[in-house]
């Protein structure tokens, strides 16, 4: 709550930008819920024991206080753009491995990055005064930042002495290119042949399809990846739903790079698996890993390929709904969209009921259609047609959180469409807290999504530090790992080698 | 009304429409236009707002329609509906995988490769005790017929690889 | 000073010093075209040759649904022994959707001859052994717990509580076997929603995620979902990230440990600059459709015409006329607005700074769509990459089957399942190339309750008229 009022003129969007910050405005705006009222919560369902254990054990707070899983752990990081190669490091990094992140001297692309080009929203380090987009500093976590030219033979020849110290390298160079410099896998495995060797992309290393440079020299960066696996064929809403052209009817993109998540957390995973081979299953080398964000998508990719060879089926889009599901949807209501889910019949009565008293009308037309009382007839296309048409003449009469109430009193799974600033401020996420703020060691308080893996009882992950100035660890890395001086360092600068 | 047009339009000798149209959340959240009842074709012209009837449904005798509904029914005549894509009454939904819909299980015996695969029922009783089956397909033996069918299939050379 | 001779004297190991090749084909393997190279040390097709790498864990999934699975599915492609545990001649409700209603397998249990397995259950349960139990009644709770003793660890997706009431959960199994990882995955969490339900969707709205996703409302757009349950599998995956840390710290220390995981808190934790930009400037992130908020050229568009008018499939018929086109750097930028005769277009927007504004994203690629109108989807393509620039179809189902390139790596692939038949499968290989201890897939899934003399029987060591009588009392 703000504490004093403020004389405030906007004319401008730049006006604006001063009237927020964790030092103007900090987060929480309100006080998340105390563990007391959560206790009520707890002994409503008898579980007031058992939700005392999970709070003493797993809250976000003690995670300073517990080992770490993949301690004694060296992760490489080698290449720009590809924001995979980041989180699959951070997934890592944040149980606990020591993660450097190798750039070349011009530092990632990925760093100059925002939103419509606009630089007012990067941050300055407190250290070199460098703007970085917030894409990188929000993916750059817990780890080191060297620089190095790997286009100069020194460069190269500190490169394998580094690949023969550490255990893993995750690189996303474009396909090919670190084995013709003769510091891929095929190289640095014989140097040491512990290393687990992650190379990371869209589309692969190898084969028809593989990863592409423009003639210009540009990248194939997400989502052609998502393009090659049907995922955004298959996602968006119909044009009878919406008109195509860019007017909401056309096959989608995700707003967030989420093939290139999909690919870091499989890297993570196989890393982690080849680290478990080689420790602590005989295995005793290491091995190379290719994980492309077009193939790892595939995988998740439900049924679809599947049932094209079932019965020659190209799955479609279907907006909002989901075509296996009903209740399973999102329709538009008062104040944004809400979220309904429950499809047995327990749960498809319940939702009714809880629709009804408000809206009579849905008894009739729903519950009482003798075609809508089978499960699985509830699921053709019609039904869903009918049943949302009349669930959302409920729903467009009420807010998000009213419908919510409503429905969570019925204990049907539901939920609203939340923008961030709803996110930062939703009661449950901000008791966690899901969103959180750190004290970062250059870039002020930074506002970030939390570590997945940070609740756990014995080794839960965690966010010490985000972003890094490019270069910054130079001194660090190179002495400890190496052995170089300052003077030794400032020679390789000079040559343009770091 | 809103976002359902309940047509009561009276069709002469005592007849009414009666007919549910239902206008789809996500096509006429914010819209406007005439739309056409599925039964008896009256044309309405509805303005809508935020999934509110902002102006209409006014009917538009003799006027060509923009739009049809996804689907109608008649809860007072047994249900009969107008399922999506029938010309001049409803627009079709084109989020089909195939150019025909089912909505009930595909009996597939052969795999889009010709090669079997067990997508049909019923099948023969075939686990153990406690349900518990083994790792081995015995086609021959439980499904004769479609054993002889795929022997069928590769002699006429319709087996593949991919 | 000289440099070179510097450097040299500080290496540690160069590697022309070091010892040659030591045999014929190592000297090959050195110098064959780095994509054979790929190609043999991977070797699609003969992972069966290879050791695995989870060989000898064994692992409980008490799941149901995608998500919670998944994360035991990945391990399971991995080499551990999994086995699921179904409510008897029920199994897992997400056997019961299939797409349209329209795709199952059979048999599902012999009791129930006219129910199948729909393709909703696909991909989240590969290579296990599945086994009946109703943990409802008392004679259940030794059957668990002999099974706790026999495994390294647990995933479970019951509403939180549950499990420790029925003396079943962490505070229980850790008495049992301090070695055990038990994972509990859900929507929330400890905390004032702990009971609130989740799936998939949920997950998308809740988190954030279809906040961003779909064209602006400016434009006409909505909140688009993603297809698929790709928050479950996603999430699932980062519990297997999880569970591999765990492992490797158990592997040292020789302790288990609890994991409780929130599907919906991994869906914000992919949004990227969303949370950094609104707590620092307030600024809260919408959607921008098929374009990028931080790239431009670099996004899909619409062309004028079809590659496919004539197929009979709807989805090639209407549908393939969508082009990912990328061009970014000026060079790719220029010669974009070359190509498509809007040089002026380059004149005004030379820096990426300046067309990565709003404004001019509109303009521009209205600009290419309006060259693309009278073209098709190939043509759009073939247009572009012959002029240098990257550019790529947005493929469909039957698209990314027939492709070669997945076939080449394996990656989309026929599998001869045990019980079910030909079923193609475009998951496991998928998730990524291990050169020596490559993932498998065995069997899509099995029959209710088809392991239950395997597990209770080979495992436990119950006699065979016991489990029949477990199993006529429907406890198993
Ligand atoms: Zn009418």
């Amino acid at each position: 709550m703000a504490k004093e009022r403020r004389e405030i003129e906007i004319n401008s969007r730049a006006d604006t930008l001063p009237l927020m910050g964790p030092d103007v405005r900090p987060w929480p705006v309100t006080p998340p819920p105390s563990p007391e009222e959560c206790m009520k919560v707890y002994e409503k369902r008898k579980a007031g024991e058992f939700g005392k254990f999970l709070e003493d054990n797993l809250r976000l707070d003690y995670v300073f206080e517990k080992p770490e899983a993949l301690q004694g752990l060296r992760v490489l990081c080698n290449g720009i753009w590809h924001i995979s190669r980041m989180f699959a490091t951070s997934l890592l990094a944040e149980q606990g491995a020591e993660a450097i992140h190798i750039e070349p001297p011009t530092g990632d692309p990925l760093r100059q990055l925002t939103p419509f080009g606009r630089e007012e929203y990067m941050l300055k380090d407190n250290v070199t005064g460098e703007p970085c987009g917030l894409d990188f500093l929000h993916e750059f976590r817990n780890a080191y930042s060297i620089t190095l030219n790997l286009e100069t033979p020194e460069g190269r020849e500190i490169y394998k002495k580094l690949a023969m110290l550490v255990d893993v390298i995750i690189e996303s160079w474009p396909p090919g290119y670190m084995d013709s410099l003769g510091i891929g896998y095929r190289q640095l495995s014989k140097l040491n042949p512990k290393l687990v060797y992650c190379w990371v992309g869209e589309r692969g290393q190898w084969g028809p399809m593989k990863d592409e440079v423009s003639k210009f020299g540009q990248w194939m960066l997400d989502p052609f990846s998502a393009c090659a696996n049907s995922w955004v064929h298959n996602t968006g809403f119909p044009p009878d739903q919406c008109p195509r052209g860019g007017k909401g009817g056309d096959p989608m993109r995700s707003g967030a790079w989420l093939p290139s998540y999909v690919c870091g957390e499989q890297a993570a995973a196989s890393i982690l698996a080849a680290l478990y081979w080689r420790d602590f299953n005989g295995g005793g080398e290491g091995q190379f890993i290719e994980v492309t964000a077009a193939e790892s998508l595939m995988d998740i990719l439900d049924f679809d390929i599947t049932w094209y060879g079932f019965n020659a089926s190209i799955k479609a889009r279907t907006g909002a709904w989901d075509p296996n599901l009903n209740q399973y949807e999102w329709n538009p209501c008062k104040d944004g969209y809400m979220m309904i889910g429950g499809q047995t019949d327990r749960l498809w009565y319940r939702i009714g009921m809880c629709i009804e008293r408000d809206l009579p009308l849905f008894g009739r037309l729903i519950h009482e259609d003798p075609l809508l009382k089978e499960m699985a007839a509830r699921n053709a296309l019609q039904a869903l047609i009918k049943t949302y048409t009349v669930t959302t003449k409920w729903l467009r009469d009420i807010n998000r959180i009213e419908a919510e109430q409503k429905l969570m009193e019925y204990e049907i799974a539901a939920g609203p469409v939340l923008y961030i600033d709803e996110v930062a401020e939703f009661p449950h996420f901000k008791y966690r807290p899901w969103v959180n703020t750190k004290e970062t060691q250059f870039y002020g308080t930074v506002m970030y999504s939390e570590s997945c893996g940070a609740f756990q009882h014995r080794t839960p992950a965690r966010v010490k530090d985000l972003g890094r100035p490019l270069g910054y660890d130079n001194g660090e890395v190179y002495k400890k790992y190496l052995g170089y001086g300052p003077m030794k360092l400032r020679e390789l600068k000079a040559k343009g080698v770091i | 009304m809103c976002d359902i047009i309940w047509c009561k339009k009276d069709l002469g000798d005592g007849k009414v429409c009666d007919t549910v149209n239902y206008l789809d959340p996500y096509c006429f959240w914010n819209w406007e236009g005439k739309v056409a009842c599925a039964h008896c074709g009256t044309v309405y012209y509805i303005h809508m707002i935020q999934g509110h009837m902002y102006a209409g449904p006014d009917e538009k005798p003799g006027e060509k329609p923009d739009i049809y509904p996804l689907y109608a029914d008649q809860p007072n005549n047994g249900y009969f509906n107008y399922l999506p894509g029938i010309e001049g009454r409803t627009r079709p939904y084109t989020c089909l995988p195939r150019h025909i819909y089912l909505g009930k299980a595909d009996m597939v015996k052969f795999s889009i490769r010709g090669r079997p695969v067990r997508g049909w029922r019923p099948q023969p009783p075939s686990a153990g005790i406690a349900g518990s089956q083994g790792f081995f397909w015995d086609i021959e033996k439980l499904s004769p017929e479609v054993w002889e069918e795929y022997q069928e299939r590769i002699r006429k050379g319709e087996v593949k690889d991919w | 000073m000289d440099w070179e001779k510097e450097i040299q004297k500080l290496k540690v190991c160069d590697f022309e010093e070091l010892p040659g090749p030591k045999s014929k084909e190592e000297l090959e393997e050195m110098k064959m075209p780095f994509e054979d190279y790929c190609k043999r040390v991977f070797d699609p097709g003969n992972e069966f040759v290879k050791p695995e790498a989870l060989k000898g864990i064994r692992w409980m999934s008490t799941t149901m649904y995608i998500f919670t699975p998944h994360s035991v599915a990945n391990l399971a492609e991995l080499g551990a022994e999994c086995i699921k545990i179904e409510m008897p001649r029920m199994g897992d409700p997400m056997r019961h959707t299939s797409p349209f209603n329209e795709a199952y397998l059979y048999p599902l249990h012999d009791t129930r001859p006219m129910t199948g397995t729909g393709l909703g259950f696909t991909n989240a349960n590969v290579n296990e052994y599945f086994i009946t139990l109703d943990y409802h009644v008392p004679e259940a709770k030794p059957i668990f717990y002999n099974l706790v003793k026999m495994s390294d660890g647990l995933t479970e997706c019951y509403r939180h509580g549950t499990f420790d009431r029925w003396k079943q959960g962490y505070r229980h199994v850790m008495e049992i076997n301090p070695r055990f990882i038990y994972v509990w995955g859900g929507g929330f969490g400890y905390g004032p929603k702990i009971f609130g339900g989740s799936y998939d969707i949920l997950g998308q709205a809740h988190a954030g995620l279809a906040s961003i996703t779909g064209c602006h409302e400016d434009m006409g757009g909505h909140a688009t979902k993603a297809t698929n349950w790709v928050i479950d599998w996603y999430s699932g995956t980062q519990i297997t990230v999880a569970i591999l840390a765990a492992l490797y710290w158990r592997g040292k220390t020789g302790l288990g440990t609890m994991i409780e995981f929130s599907q919906v808190q991994a869906a914000t934790r992919m949004m990227g600059y969303a949370a950094p930009l609104y707590g620092r400037f307030g600024i809260v992130r919408q959607r921008w459709g098929n374009w990028d908020t931080q790239l431009c050229v670099h996004g899909i568009i619409m062309t004028g015409k079809v590659d496919f008018p004539d197929a009979q499939n709807p989805q090639d018929r209407f549908e393939s006329r969508y082009v990912m086109v990328s061009a970014f750097q000026d060079a790719d930028f220029q010669e974009l607005c070359n190509v498509i005769k809007k040089p002026d277009l380059y004149s005004r927007y030379k820096t990426h700074k300046e067309r990565v504004g709003a404004p001019a994203q509109i303009e521009i690629y209205k600009a290419i769509e309006d060259w693309a109108a009278d073209k098709t989807r190939s043509e759009v393509v073939r247009i572009l990459r012959e002029a240098g620039i990257l550019a790529a179809p947005v493929m469909n189902d039957r698209e990314v089957y027939e492709c070669e390139h997945y076939r080449l790596r394996g990656t989309v692939r026929w599998n001869d399942d045990p019980l079910f038949g030909d079923i193609l499968i475009h998951s496991g290989y998928s998730t990524g190339l291990m050169s020596k201890t490559p993932r498998r897939h065995r069997w899509q899934w099995r029959p209710v309750g088809a392991d239950n003399v395997k597990i209770y029987h080979e495992l436990l060591g119950y006699p065979m008229s016991k489990i029949q009588e477990l199993y006529d009392k429907n406890i198993i």
